[in-house]
Formats: structure tokens, C-alpha cells, sequence
């Protein structure tokens, strides 16, 4: 069945697992692309014309949206390895709705910050 | 054609502790282990309440021994019995040593608790789900051993016998539907009671007696096939057991007005009479008009609310979990519906006190044997020991029979004529055979209940040879062979009718109330005619019936009292 | 009730549906039994001791694995969906290929590994405290619904998957078990501890609520003492 039953989740752990799985992914694939990026940069003129794309407010959905990769990855990543440590298995219920709060607050503000430092 | 030293049908706990013997014993005999189900969804799995043994200064076996042939009515084989009592602690102890998670006094030593019948606290528990973990402790054992094989989902179908000994066997494979011959040199049968000819009562669904049933038609006799246990307390509706140990643990048994009617009936013992005693006392309550009336009809209330929720917890945690999920009612703040339920086959395949039926090489244990430790009514927590100890002799013997035994024939006929009855002959009509299975069962409910008379008996026989007819014109909705059920079950109704009969016909014939066989045309015990086992064989005709003396060692028959 | 059912005959799949009357507390192994009594007697099921502690009759209901017998129709609305096991090869109907499951929990060498003498058995001790920390391992009917879920059974089939994982830790945490090094060898190993990702489906769908994933991330750690 390969990579298609990350998504035959059951229960919120499973989508959790999904979302992980995902994020990992594209974080992965912004990486590349963002080092890709970066060494290409070999002019001033080449720097402007490229910020002048990326950085900008029809760009700042896919900003925002890394955010969230980045932000729930890593918090869905400490909550598993809270889990790995053998602790809190009772409460895992509990665990995986404040680290997806956390997550999303993350996001939120990260997003704020974002949308506030572009419109100076 | 599969080739074994020793095949076991059956792979519950007398058939995996056969094996346990046979490997740990010689790692040189193949073992073939046959069984309709995996052989951890064997039925021994619900055994709930625990295991009798005497472990402590406290008790004797003498004791244990007496409260058993008290208990079986004076109808059990007194030398077999005192062998038994003192197997048992043996047995207990090497469930624990393969791991199995016995339940603990404070100081580590393992604990026990009272039951049924028992003068002291002697059965020795894993909470409420002993037969469960003893059951997985022996398979988990049998997986060290390299010579042990599992022919899981395997249907017996037939016993191959030539000259008096055994040859083999053949079985279905479910998974492919094809008809398998085993050859063996000998083959101990384990293959569990016969419940399912009830339609109220605690047993799983695959439990339908097929080696009892198969073995009877090869020509051993049936023993003490009336003696039919019910259980006290089923769970009303649906027949799921309450283990005794309820009532072990201090609950009590309740009428509508909301007294412990025990009194009436054992005023010493109370709730912890022997089983038909207080299944008795229950069935008197409840057609006497002093039960709760439900949608489901008639119950009475175990009550288990004083325990409090801490004991419940350690001690009954699956009862409460059941109750639960089955009703919705929590054991902690309310009493439970119950009624008594049908519960154990105390006959079974005729064997001498070493497991030996007549045929040479063919060995029975547990359920689906009748050694006679049990008589007419068996105490709670002696049927899985007896499992234990009995599965060991089975495979002691049957390895000490196949040194003698060179190679055995094997009769292509037997395999050729199997094929035809099996594929071409059965089911062939149109009658649907879970049709036939359930009015069986209603039958069953109502004539051979807990009380009895001659009338009833009668037109029970009459309705069981009337199915018999039926049953010719049965038939099977299935033309795939892979893992077809419903060929499986038409053979199931097969056997089920065989034995109703044999149940039934020993019923009439015995015309005397002892332990679990109450007359109420009859209703006093007659030594002087009936101390004897009753033997059913087969014919074309329906069962010929011998009796055959019980074996009294020490203890003379008194009136029984609790 | 509509019974949604998915079959298998000859190597072919269909959906098949079927009337059900539903009685208050009918379960859906009643259910399935009525059709296989009433209506086709083909439909093949495994079933076996119907309270819930043989591990016979696991399903997935409406997505998700649960034991019909325990089931209680009344939690469902008009219709209800019922497969087979994933993860597992289909024989017939419902009922699944286990050989391969049972396999994986041979592997783990699930028996206790101590030195006692057959013939002459000893009672050993054990206090509540020590059967307390792995008792409620002892209680996995191995049902395969945590097999059925696990994304990391899933993608390589080799991998033991929760009950075997279950079962090799619950022999490791008995006090009387000698054997804790060759259990920890097998499930070090690249298809053992190593393969869970932590998806935490075998927890939630546990009918018996061992928390399997609990089990495999504390045997996890004793390979790493």
C-alpha cells in the first residue's frame, strides 16, 4: 500500500502522524529550494529582481503557510518524543490538543509578525 | 496427506498441555496440533473464575478430594479423583513458572480465593480472566518448541480406525476447503464440550461437541451425557457468564423483595453451594414468581454494589467490563440481571482414568472427556485444572503408546469415501440447517432444562428425531469451497443432533434426581439402581445404553447437604 | 439497519448489502449472524466467544477496527459499513489471513525464558507491585487491529508491528524472566522498535486499551540501557 496508508488515519493521532509526515516533506523540499536560492544569488541585480518576487504581499500566503509546516512540525515533534520517552501515554489525548493549540497560536502570531513587518 | 507421530484435535487447554507434555518429553515426536479456530480463540479462553489447588497447610487433599465426590453427587470415580486433587498443585505451579500472571498475595506467594462447593479458599486466580492467560501461557510456551505444529482452522471430520486402533484422522481445511488426511500414530481428542445443543447459555459459538459427536459414531461410547451443569449466574440477555468468583469475592444473590433467598435453601454455604444447588434454588425462585420481570424475561439481581468499587476493580475487572459494555449497568452502583445458564458438559468421550477410550492409540481430555472426576455436577474452578492435569496424562500416555507402535497403514478407501460423504451426500436439500439448529436449541431450553420429567423428555426425543429427518434434506448455500461456512455449520447441526439424542434418551432412562439430572417425576436420589455411569453407544438406530459401576475408594454415599 | 458489507468470492470484491431488524443491545456479531442465519449463509465471519476475550471477530466498522462483538448496534444510525482487517490478505468476506501476524509474534520469543525444572515445578514469587507493571500487557487478545492500523505495518510488511512488540516487552518487564537480552537482540533489529513512528492508531484502537504504543516506546528505551 506504501506511502497512501499514512492517510488512512483513524483517529486525530493518525492525521497528526499524517500532517507530520507532510510537513516533513515540504519543509524538506523548501530547504532545498531555499539553498538552491540562496547560492544562486551572484549579483546585486539578480537579488532585487528576485526579493522583489518573493518578498511581497501576493507571496505572503506561502510565507505564512511555511510557518505552520515549520511551527507544527516541530511542535508535534516534541510532543512525540514526550511520547517516546515512555511519559504521558495516559494523557496522550490531552498532550495532542495543547501542542495543536500551541501550534496554532505559533502560527498565528508568527503570521502577525509576518503580515506586520511587510506592511511598513 | 500430512504425516505426525501424535495428533491432538483441538487446541485448548487440554490440547496444548497434551503438547506441552509430548515436546517437553521428547523433542523427537511430531506433534500435530488440529484445531477448528486458532488456538487462542479456543473456548477455554472465557474461563473465568480460577483454578482449584491445594497449595497451603490449611487444606488437604483429602479435602479437595471430598468436597469434588460430595460435590459430583457421589457420582464421580473416587480413584481418579484423588489422583487429580493431588496433580493439581503440580499443574498450578508450572503455569507459573511458564509466566502465567497468577494473582498475588502481599508477600509474592500466589492467592486464592473461595468458590462454589469448596470447604476452604483454594482456587487460585489471574483476576477474572484465568482461563484466558492460562490459556495464553501455554500457547506462548508451545512456541519454544520446534516439533509442535499448529494446523490452525483445521474441521475435523472423521477418525480414521482400522482393527481397534487409531490411524488418523481427516479434517478440512478451511482456508482452502480441500479434505486433508492426517496419519497418526496416536490422537488425543480436546475438543471441548457440547453447549451449543443450548440456546441460553455461556459457551462460544464454535463449541457444537464435533469430537464427542465423531467419536461416538466411530464406536466409543458416550458417558453420563445427562448431566448437563447450569451455570447461576448468565447475564440476561445475552448468556455471557458471571463468573462465580462474584459470588467468591462476598456478592449476593437477590429476589424481588430483596432477600438473599439462599437462606432458604443452603443456609450454610449460602451463594456458595455447589452450582446446581444454587442454579436450583434460582430456577424454584423464578418459576415460584419471586424474580424481577424484564423485557427479557424473568432475573434475579447479583449484587456486587458492596464490594466496593477498589475490590471490584482488582478482582472482577472483567465482569465489570462486560456488564458494562454489554448493559450498560456498572457492578459498582447497581445489581446485575442473571439467570442460570447452561454451562458445562460433564459427560463426554468414555476413558479410564489415563485418558484412554477403547480405541487403541485414541486418547480424550478435558471437556470432551468424561474420566468421571465430576460426576453429576462439577465443582467451579476444577474443570480447567482438570484440563491441565488431564491434557498431561493424555500426552504421557499416547507418547508411551507410540513406542510400541511401528508405522501405521493408511487405508485410501477411508480418504475416497470421506470425500464423497463430505462433498457429495451432505446437504443436498433444502432445508436450512440453522433453522434446524435453533428449534434444536429451543428444545433443549425447554425439556432439558434444570428441572425435568418423563413427559417432556419424550417430546423432546420426538422433536430431535424429527429434526434428525429433517436434517437429510439439509442444506448447503455455498458452492465455494474457501473457507465455507456454511458447509461447516451443516456438519455442526449433524453432530449437535447426535448428541441431543444421546443427552435426551440418558436423561429418560435415568429416572432419579442426582446433581445437575433433576426429575420431578423422580425428584430423590436412588443408589441402589442409579450410582452408576450411564454409556451410550451408537447405532443406526440411535443410541444402545450400558451402565457401568462407580468406583468408591473411601467415601460411601450420605445425603448432601450445604 | 442497512449492513454494508464488503465481500470476497473467487479472487473478485463486491459491496453487498442486507436489511437488518435491530433489537435494543443487538450487537453487530448478532447482526452478522442473522444474515448468515436468515439471509445468505455464505457470509463468512470469524466468531467465537462473543464477550470480547478470544480476539476472533475483528472488523472495520465504518472505517475503523473494532470487535463486532462488542459493538453495540445502537450506536449507529441507519447504515453501518463493515470490511475486512487492512494490512491483512483477505481469504473470504471478512475473514483475514493471520498466519503471518501469529508469525511475527513467535518471533519476539513471547514465552518466559527461566530456569525451572519441568518435572519439579517451584512456586516463585512475585508481589502486586511486580505483576502490577506488566499485567496490563498480559491482556492482548491479538485481535490485529493495531496490526491494521499501523502506518509503519503498512508500508513494510516485514515489520512486527504493535501485539508482537506488546508481547516482547511484556515478558521483558516480568520479574521472573531471565531472557530480557535475546528479546532485546530480536526487537533492535531493523523490523522491530525502530520502525514505530509513533502514529499512535494501535493505542486508540485497542479494544482491550493496552496502549501498545506506550509498550513499544518503553521497550525502545530498555534497547537503548
Amino acid at each position: 500500500m506504501g506511502v497512501m496508508s499514512w492517510f488512512k488515519y483513524k483517529s486525530p493521532f493518525g492525521l497528526a502522524f499524517a500532517f507530520q509526515r507532510i510537513t516533513g516533506i515540504i519543509l524538506l523540499f523548501y530547504l532545498i529550494l531555499h539553498l538552491c536560492y540562496l547560492t544562486s544569488l551572484q549579483s546585486r541585480e539578480l537579488y532585487e529582481t528576485l526579493t522583489s518576487i518573493t518578498v511581497s504581499r501576493q507571496f505572503i500566503i506561502f510565507d505564512s503557510l511555511l510557518i505552520l509546516c515549520g511551527v507544527f512540525h516541530g511542535v508535534n515533534g516534541i510532543r512525540i518524543i514526550i511520547h517516546e520517552l515512555g511519559i504521558g501515554h495516559e494523557l496522550r489525548r490531552v498532550v495532542l490538543a495543547v501542542s495543536a493549540i500551541i501550534a496554532i497560536l505559533g502560527w498565528i502570531i508568527g503570521s502577525y509578525i509576518l503580515f506586520m513587518a511587510l506592511g511598513d | 496427506m500430512i504425516d505426525c507421530d501424535i495428533a491432538i484435535v483441538g487446541a485448548g487447554l487440554a490440547g496444548m498441555r497434551a503438547a506441552v507434555t509430548i515436546a517437553e518429553k521428547n523433542s523427537k515426536v511430531s506433534v500435530a496440533i488440529i484445531a477448528k479456530t486458532y488456538p487462542i480463540r479456543c473456548h477455554s479462553v472465557c474461563a473465568e473464575g480460577g483454578s482449584a489447588a491445594v497449595l497451603r497447610k490449611e487444606d488437604s487433599f483429602d479435602l479437595h478430594a471430598w468436597d469434588t465426590v460430595k460435590g459430583s453427587d457421589f457420582l464421580a470415580d473416587q480413584d481418579a479423583v484423588e489422583f487429580f486433587v493431588r496433580e493439581c498443585p503440580k499443574e498450578i505451579l508450572r503455569l507459573e513458572n511458564w509466566g502465567c500472571p497468577w494473582s498475588r498475595n502481599p508477600d509474592g506467594t500466589i492467592a486464592q480465593r473461595a468458590f462454589g462447593g469448596h470447604s476452604v479458599n483454594r482456587t487460585v486466580f489471574a483476576a477474572d480472566r484465568t482461563g484466558f492467560h492460562e490459556v495464553h501461557t501455554l500457547y506462548e510456551r508451545l512456541l519454544k518448541y520446534d516439533n509442535v505444529e499448529f494446523f490452525s482452522e483445521y474441521f475435523l471430520t472423521n477418525l480414521a480406525i482400522e482393527d481397534n486402533r487409531i490411524q488418523g484422522l481427516s479434517a478440512i481445511e478451511l482456508k482452502t476447503g480441500n479434505l486433508v488426511f492426517f496419519k497418526a500414530k496416536a490422537v488425543i481428542l480436546a475438543t471441548g464440550g457440547a453447549g451449543r445443543l443450548y440456546g441460553f447459555t455461556t459457551y462460544s459459538h464454535q463449541v457444537t461437541g464435533d469430537g464427542m459427536a465423531i467419536a461416538y459414531r466411530c464406536g466409543v461410547p458416550l458417558k453420563d451425557m445427562e448431566f448437563m451443569q447450569f451455570h447461576p449466574t448468565g447475564l440476561v440477555p445475552s448468556g455471557i457468564l458471571m463468573t462465580e468468583a462474584c459470588r467468591g469475592e462476598g456478592g449476593y444473590l437477590r429476589n424481588k423483595f430483596g432477600e438473599r433467598f439462599m437462606q432458604k435453601y443452603a443456609p450454610e454455604k449460602m451463594e456458595l453451594a455447589p452450582r446446581d444447588v444454587v442454579a436450583r434454588a434460582m430456577w424454584k425462585e423464578i418459576i415460584e414468581g419471586r424474580a424481577f420481570e424484564g423485557e427479557h424475561g424473568p432475573y434475579l439481581a447479583l449484587d456486587l454494589t458492596h464490594l466496593g468499587e477498589e475490590k471490584i476493580e482488582q478482582r472482577l475487572p472483567m465482569i465489570r467490563e462486560a456488564a458494562i459494555k454489554f448493559l450498560d449497568i456498572d457492578p459498582v452502583e447497581e445489581p446485575l440481571p442473571v439467570k442460570p445458564v447452561q454451562h458445562y458438559t460433564m459427560g463426554g468421550i468414555h476413558t479410564n482414568m489415563f485418558t484412554e477410550t477403547p480405541v487403541k492409540g485414541l486418547f480424550a481430555a478435558g471437556e470432551c472427556a468424561c474420566v468421571s472426576i465430576h460426576g453429576a455436577n462439577r465443582l467451579g474452578s476444577n474443570s480447567t485444572v482438570e484440563c491441565l492435569v488431564f491434557g498431561r496424562v493424555a500426552g504421557e500416555m499416547a507418547l508411551k503408546y507410540i513406542e510400541n507402535v511401528k508405522d501405521v497403514k493408511i487405508n485410501q478407501e477411508f480418504l475416497k469415501e470421506e470425500e464423497k460423504r463430505i462433498f457429495d451426500k451432505i446437504g443436498k436439500g433444502n432445508e436450512n440447517p440453522h433453522t434446524i439448529k435453533r428449534e434444536l436449541n429451543e428444545t433443549m431450553d425447554k425439556h432439558l432444562w434444570i428441572f425435568r420429567n418423563g413427559d417432556g423428555l419424550k417430546e423432546a426425543i420426538r422433536k430431535i428425531e424429527e429434526l434428525k429427518e429433517r436434517y437429510s434434506q439439509a442444506s448447503i448455500a455455498d458452492d465455494c469451497r474457501k473457507f465455507n461456512v456454511a458447509l461447516l455449520s451443516t456438519l455442526e447441526v449433524g453432530y449437535m443432533l447426535d448428541l441431543a439424542e444421546v443427552v435426551a434418551m440418558g436423561a429418560l432412562l435415568r429416572t432419579e434426581s442426582r446433581g445437575a439430572h433433576y426429575r420431578l417425576d423422580y425428584p430423590e436420589r436412588n443408589d441402589k439402581q442409579w450410582l452408576v455411569h450411564t454409556l451410550a453407544y451408537y447405532t443406526r438406530e440411535g443410541p444402545r445404553f450400558e451402565y457401568l459401576p462407580v468406583t468408591i475408594t473411601k467415601w460411601k454415599p450420605v445425603e448432601r447437604k450445604y | 439497519m442497512k449492513f454494508v458489507i464488503r465481500r470476497f468470492k473467487d479472487d473478485k470484491s463486491f459491496w453487498q448489502s442486507f436489511e437488518v431488524p435491530v433489537k435494543k443491545g443487538m450487537t453487530l456479531l448478532d447482526g452478522l449472524f442473522y444474515i448468515r442465519e436468515n439471509i445468505d449463509p455464505s457470509l463468512a465471519f470469524r466468531a467465537s466467544c462473543r464477550m470480547g476475550i478470544c480476539g476472533s471477530c475483528a472488523v472495520k466498522v465504518n472505517g475503523r477496527p473494532r470487535l463486532a462483538c462488542e459493538t453495540q448496534l445502537s450506536k449507529f444510525k441507519k447504515e453501518i459499513k463493515i470490511e475486512p482487517l487492512d494490512n491483512f490478505r483477505v481469504i473470504r468476506d471478512l475473514v483475514t489471513e493471520f498466519e503471518g501476524f501469529f508469525a511475527k509474534h513467535k518471533k519476539v520469543k513471547p514465552y518466559l525464558i527461566a530456569n525451572t525444572d519441568y518435572e519439579n515445578p517451584i512456586e516463585q514469587l512475585q508481589t502486586p507491585e511486580e505483576l502490577k507493571k506488566y499485567y496490563i500487557f498480559t491482556l492482548c487478545i491479538k485481535c490485529g487491529s493495531c496490526l491494521s492500523v499501523c502506518p509503519s505495518s503498512a508500508t513494510l510488511e516485514s515489520s512486527l508491528g504493535p501485539a508482537a512488540l506488546v508481547s516482547a516487552y511484556r515478558f521483558n518487564a516480568d520479574s521472573r524472566d531471565r531472557g530480557k537480552e535475546e528479546r532485546l537482540k530480536i526487537v533492535s533489529e531493523s523490523f522491530g522498535v525502530w520502525r514505530c513512528h509513533s502514529a499512535m492508531e494501535c493505542s486508540e484502537v485497542c479494544p482491550k486499551q493496552i496502549e501498545p504504543a506506550k509498550a513499544i516506546q518503553l521497550l525502545r528505551r530498555e534497547t537503548l540501557r
